[in-house]
């Protein structure tokens, strides 16, 4: 009973779980929290609903990453190297 | 310079404009090359970000002196994402995705602004706040909000997120 007791007390409530579950999903949580929401996600059904169609939502978005064009970067990259070499620009 | 394309991506989160973007990349590498000896060496792209920001503060208040008191109006963007011609390669996966970009269209400037740093630059919560010049919560906040509403979008046009829904 005791140990059912502290166990609980260290357990994160739903809203508490909703108040950092974007931090969570980009890693921005430490160790000891992401474990503690992991377990609440894994008991409530409801809460890892959410992470789930967040995370879908993330993953979505990361696709739209731009890929940058190539002669930009190498102008860019040129640039970097004649300020590196103390060339004026 | 691996950090060249995160630099210029960031830039052009920006300032919304290829040419711009590979001007404030160039400042930004100027500064840096002539802050260099001040630099110790460590978070080298947290350093190159800050300097980003300075510099586009600056360029900011050259094109609109109006903005001086108001820093947080430097990153105000009227440009719509959709209307404008970017360097993107735009992968498209099913209707979900669809909606999701729908949705991100749809995001206030200052919204999107921060999903981008973060979903798509891959920038972290330090890094965009300070990029923006606002705190670490206001990142938090803004991400939390934008990301509810691509979520809402998605329910309101009927989809499930979970399942697909098509």
């Amino acid at each position: 009973m005791l140990f059912d007791r502290i166990f609980r007390r260290n357990q994160m409530t739903c809203g508490e779980v909703m108040e950092v579950l974007q931090a969570y999903l980009d890693g921005e949580v430490d160790a000891d929290q992401a474990r503690r929401i992991a377990a609440h996600l894994d008991r409530c059904a409801a809460c890892d609903n959410e992470a789930s169609v967040f995370g879908r939502i993330k993953v979505s978005l990361s696709t739209r990453q731009r890929s940058v064009d190539p002669q930009i970067l190498d102008a860019l990259t040129s640039y970097s190297q004649r300020l590196a070499q103390g060339e004026e620009v | 310079m691996p950090e060249l394309d995160v630099l210029y991506r960031t830039a052009w989160s920006l300032t919304r404009s290829d040419a711009e973007a590979q001007d404030l990349v160039q400042e930004t590498l100027l500064r840096a090359y002539r802050a260099i000896e001040r630099f110790d060496g460590r978070y080298p792209r947290a350093w190159l970000l800050t300097i980003m920001r300075n510099a586009n503060i600056n360029r900011a208040r050259k094109k609109r002196p109006d903005l001086l008191d108001d820093p947080d109006a430097t990153f105000e963007r009227s440009i719509d994402f959709a209307e404008t011609e970017g360097p993107e390669t735009v992968l498209l996966d099913g209707e979900f995705d669809a909606t999701v970009e729908t949705g991100f269209n749809n995001l206030p400037d200052k919204f999107r602004e921060v999903v981008e740093l973060v979903d798509l630059n891959g920038l972290s919560y330090a890094e965009t706040a300070d990029l923006l010049d606002v705190p670490v919560g206001t990142v938090m906040s803004r991400l939390h909000r934008a990301r509810k509403r691509i979520r809402d979008h998605i329910e309101e046009v009927g989809l499930d997120a979970m399942s697909g829904g098509f």
